[in-house]
This record gives structure tokens, C-alpha cells and sequence, in this order.
């Protein structure tokens, strides 16, 4: 049909625009962070003129962004890797097992869902610090795997809803406990949705700033993100080197979503659809 | 039919006969020891992440609101009743907030309209629709800080945005500083942060459309207004839903990394939300229990928006 044919041209152009407008900030941070300071301020727009690598070594070294990174690192795959064990644990009870109480504790765990960081972040803090939990590990781990526990729960439920129950049935007559059930078929069966939830509480905790900041305050337990924040302060008369730290905290991030982002967006879209 | 047994969840323990050595009923106490076990694993299960929930979750809701009603500094844990409410309805900088917050709402159909039209684009296969869902969405998954950053160095005086607007001779604009406009452009910049997020969403939504309906709405001579008005849209009443109240609550809780990085709040406070100052009045000024009382006045405007969302798009679906 041609009218179709012509309005989709018609709207092809704003939306190229549009794709440029989402990629342009990134090449321009990505030319910044190349250029001599001397270039930045005589022309901020030119094509830097070859790669240049000691503004990335200089935020790299002189930000001791090794630290942050680190710290981010640790905590996120605790995190991440408690998230996956306890999510899948309560979402193979809640989906395939019947017991006395588990349709008021799905709707305890969806309650948590509807429950914002903002809200609780005054008396969670003081939870921690009471717990002697603020500024360790263990505090922000266990801060990360109360926020993003209800979404994972909720998400590995509906997952598990999907497996017959016949399934299960046969694994039990061949003698497996429900512990086993658990380790022998649940686990490996829910491996597409742990990759997907995964991904998506990585990517939730990596990019946290509210939570860390709060939990984690001294310098040397900062995480990357509030680190590359500290950057700003640092470097704000060499621009070139805190475009440099913003681009080496924006890469393993970009990275991931370049080889993972159909598992990211079944992460974003699982629910929106049904149920 | 699931396992674990819908026979009595608990017997009375002891229950096997004592006394009797035989095998058969060292097997039935066996049987017995692990049908207790069986019986318990749903529970062992779910306890670690229930307690985690409730601790940690739960219970500090109730613990803030409870704590809303206290005093700071010296008067610190005394009941002052609705004291911590009154100020802050006398403080100009939480009204601003709030002011932000109703902003926010207005601004929530636009925020919902641009990924759901560009989805539309995309679904009708407009010319490189496969490139564009991967470009649109890649902003999605950078924190926060990252894109303040970046935005910082892209709203500077004589950064990107403001020679493209000096090359059609308007001059210079003071996106971050100018306290009529900051708010905006900081809402700007997280729209074009989050709305890749939405888009997938409504894709999704897209592909469990009836493509015979389409089809026969093309044979039957409608134009794309069309289409989208009587065929899209009525059939995507949940996915809208879905993205609507998923846009809202991303607006409310996670603009906390922008206004960190971009604003601190100013200029002038005019880019405050409750989130920040709930952490400020926490962190900066020591003010705990204002900080908590902020925090329920947040949680009743978002349940108050949530549900009536929820209510006018009910209602909304019907009428089709």
C-alpha cells in the first residue's frame, strides 16, 4: 500500500534523529575524553585527531578508579549470586509446591515490591547501622539483596509457574527429595530466566547510587558509581580526563548490553504482557 | 497434581509406635523422619527470602512511619505528634517538591506517548526498524550517573546542544541554571534515558497482537490514524497500563542519580523531589524523623497516583 509505505518514510526521519540524538552524547563524551585539554578548549567539536590513551590511564590511575571498581565487583556478584539462590529457592515453593500459607507469602513478597527504597531508606539505614552493617560488605550486599529479592522472587515464580507439575511428579517417584527437585531439575530449568533476572539485578545493583551512598559512606568503600561522581570535584577544570573516567565506568556496562540484550530486555519485558 | 502431601501439614509428634524394633518399623520411623522434612522443605525454601523481605522491607516501612511521629536532635525518640508534618507543610523547599512530583504526572503521558509511538513505527517495520529498537534502548542500561555526566558536558554553555541551537540563531541557553527550566531539563534527560525501557515493553506488547485484525483493518481501507486509534491502542489497554504505572513509579524513585549529578537540588531548589530531600534532610541536615515523615508523605502520593491511574485506565479499557 503505498499511503502506508509513504508514512513509514514520513516517520523514518524523526526517528533517525532521534537514534542519532541517543548516540551522539556517548561519541561526544567518547571524543572529549581524547583530546588534549588544550584541544578541548580551542575546539570541542573537531574529530580528536588520533586515540589517545593517557587521559584514561590518568583518571584510571590518579581517581584510583582500580578501588571502586573492585568494590563494585564484589558486592555485585555477592549480591547477584544470593539473589539468584534465595529467588529461585522461594519461587520453586511458591509455584510448585502447596503448602499451608504460601498464596499470604507470594502477596507478602509482592507487598515488598510496591514498597520503594525512598520510603524505608530512613529506618533501613538505621536497621543497618544498628546491625553494626553500615559501611561493611555484608551491609551493602544485604541492602542490594533486600531491594531486588521481591522482583526476583516474583519473576522466578511466574518462570517455575510455567513448568508442568508432571514434571515434578516424575522426579519425585524416581526418590528425589524436594531438596533435590530443587538442585536436579528446578535449578537447571530455570537457568534462561536466572540469566535474565541476573543480568537485570547486575545492571540494578552496578548502577545504584541512592543505596550505596547511603550505606557504604567512608572514601575507600566507595562504589564505581559514586566514585565517578567524586571525579567531577576532581577534575573539573581537565575535562578531557573526567570524560575519560565517565567512558571506563559506561564500558563493561555497554559491553554487557552489546552481547546480552535480548536476555535484558526479557528481563525488562516478563510481566508486562500477561499475568 | 504438586507435591508435598495435602494431607495434615502437622501430626502429632511421636506418632510412630514406640518400643517396636522390628524393620518395618524402623523403615515406617525412617518413612516418617522424612516426611516430617518433606513436609517442612516449602517453608525452608521460602524462609531465607521471606525474612529478608520482611526485615529489611516490611518492617522499615512500619518502623518510618512510626518514627514520622518522633522527634530530632535532643528531642530524639519523643512523641511530637503531627509536629514533623507541619513543617514540612511550612517548608517551602518540600512543597517545591511535591510541586515537582504533580509536574511529573503531567509530564507522564508525554514520557508514555514517545516510546509507545515510536514502538508503533517500529512494529509497522518503518525503513531500519531493527537498528533502532537496539539504539533506542541502549541509554536504559547506563546508570544514572553516567548520563548526568555526560548530559553536564552536553547542557554546558558552549557545549553540544546549545551550538546547535546557536547554528538556527537562538542563542545560548542556561538549561541546568535557569530555575524555570532546570526541572524540565532535567526530566528531559531522563526521558531520553528510560524511554528505550518503555519502548521494549510496548514491542513486547506488540508481538501478542492479533496480526488478522490488521490485516483485515488494511483491507477494509484504514488509514495508519486509524489503525492505531481503533486497532492498536484498544488492544494494548494492558501494555499501556503496564508501561503507564511502570513510567510513573521510574519518574518518582530513580531520578535520585540525576539530581545528584546534575543539580544538587538547585538551582534555587527548584529541582528538589521527596527522594532528595528526604536523603538531604537525612544525611546533610540530621534530621531522621522529618526525613521519615517526608518518606510517608511520599508513599501516600504514590499509592494516591497509583491507584487512581489504575482506576481511570480500568475505566478507560472499558469504554472499548
Amino acid at each position: 500500500m503505498p499511503g502506508r509505505r509513504l508514512a513509514g518514510w514520513v516517520a523514518a526521519v524523526p526517528m533517525a534523529v532521534l537514534a542519532l540524538a541517543t548516540i551522539y552524547p556517548l561519541v561526544f563524551t567518547a571524543n572529549v575524553a581524547m583530546k588534549t585539554r588544550r584541544d578541548y578548549v580551542l575546539d570541542r567539536f573537531s574529530p580528536a585527531g588520533s586515540l589517545r590513551w593517557d587521559n584514561l590511564a590518568e583518571a584510571w590511575a590518579g581517581a584510583g578508579m582500580a578501588r571502586y571498581f573492585v568494590n563494585s565487583f564484589v558486592v555485585v556478584a555477592f549480591a547477584v549470586a544470593l539473589l539468584l539462590l534465595l529467588g529461585s529457592m522461594a519461587g520453586f515453593a511458591l509455584s510448585q509446591l502447596r503448602f499451608r500459607g504460601s498464596s499470604m507469602i507470594f502477596l507478602g513478597c509482592l507487598a515488598g515490591l510496591f514498597v520503594p527504597f525512598q520510603v524505608i531508606m530512613v529506618p533501613l539505614t538505621r536497621v543497618m547501622a544498628d546491625s553494626g552493617l553500615i559501611d561493611t560488605y555484608p551491609g551493602l550486599i544485604l541492602a542490594y539483596v533486600a531491594q531486588f529479592l521481591p522482583f526476583t522472587v516474583f519473576l522466578m515464580t511466574s518462570h517455575y509457574r510455567t513448568i508442568p507439575a508432571e514434571i515434578v511428579d516424575a522426579a519425585r517417584i524416581d526418590g528425589n527429595t524436594v531438596y533435590g527437585v530443587y538442585r536436579r531439575i528446578m535449578l537447571p530449568l530455570g537457568v534462561p530466566a536466572l540469566l535474565s533476572v541476573g543480568i537485570l539485578d547486575a545492571l540494578f545493583c552496578w548502577n545504584d547510587v541512592l543505596i550505596s551512598l547511603l550505606m557504604m559512606p567512608s572514601p575507600e568503600h566507595r562504589t564505581l558509581m559514586i566514585g565517578v561522581n567524586a571525579l567531577r570535584g576532581q577534575y573539573s577544570d581537565d575535562i578531557p580526563t573526567f570524560a575519560s573516567g565517565v567512558l571506563i565506568a559506561a564500558i563493561p556496562v555497554l559491553m554487557i548490553y552489546l552481547f546480552l540484550q535480548r536476555q535484558i530486555a526479557d528481563g525488562v519485558t516478563a510481566g508486562s504482557t500477561k499475568g | 497434581m504438586p507435591i508435598g502431601s495435602p494431607t495434615p501439614l502437622v501430626r502429632p509428634a511421636g506418632s510412630g509406635r514406640t518400643g517396636a524394633a522390628t524393620v518395618t518399623h524402623r523403615r515406617r520411623r525412617q518413612d516418617a523422619r522424612r516426611g516430617r522434612a518433606e513436609r517442612l522443605a516449602p517453608y525452608v525454601l521460602v524462609a531465607p527470602a521471606v525474612l529478608i523481605i520482611v526485615v529489611l522491607r516490611l518492617w522499615p516501612l512500619v518502623l518510618g512511619v512510626n518514627f514520622s511521629f518522633t522527634g530530632d536532635g535532643e528531642l530524639n525518640g519523643t512523641p511530637v505528634g503531627l509536629g514533623n508534618y507541619l513543617e514540612l507543610a511550612a517548608d517551602p523547599l518540600f512543597r517545591t517538591s511535591l510541586r515537582n512530583v504533580g509536574l511529573l504526572v503531567l509530564l507522564l503521558p508525554v514520557a508514555v506517548a514517545i516510546p509507545g509511538l515510536l514502538a508503533t513505527f517500529i512494529y509497522l517495520r518503518v525503513p531500519g526498524h531493527r537498528v533502532y529498537r537496539s539504539v533506542y534502548f541502549f541509554p536504559a542500561v547506563l546508570s544514572p550517573v553516567i548520563v548526568g555526566a555526560i548530559f553536564n558536558l552536553m547542557l554546558g554553555f558552549d557545549g553540544p546542544l546549545n551550538a546547535v541551537l546557536g547554528a538556527v540563531g537562538v542563542g545560548p541557553v542556561d538549561w541546568l541554571g535557569d530555575p524555570d527550566l532546570a526541572m524540565f531539563t532535567v526530566v528531559g534527560v531522563h526521558v531520553w534515558a528510560t524511554f528505550g525501557m518503555a519502548l521494549v515493553v510496548f514491542l513486547a506488547g506488540f508481538s501478542t497482537l492479533d496480526a488478522s485484525l490488521l490485516d483485515a483493518a488494511r483491507v477494509d481501507g484504514a488509514s495508519l490514524r486509524q489503525t492505531i486509534w481503533h486497532v492498536i491502542i484498544p488492544s494494548l489497554t494492558r501494555t499501556i497500563q503496564f508501561v503507564f504505572v511502570t513510567t510513573m513509579i521510574g519518574m518518582l524513585t530513580s531520578m535520585f542519580g540525576l539530581l545528584f549529578v546534575m543539580t544538587s537540588g538547585g538551582p534555587e531548589g527548584s529541582t528538589y523531589l521527596p527522594e532528595y530531600y528526604i536523603w538531604h534532610q537525612q544525611g546533610q541536615m540530621n534530621r531522621p524523623a522529618l526525613a521519615s515523615a517526608a518518606s510517608t508523605v511520599l508513599f501516600v502520593v504514590m499509592l494516591v497516583v497509583g491507584l487512581l491511574q489504575i482506576t481511570l485506565l480500568r475505566r478507560a479499557g472499558r469504554q472499548d
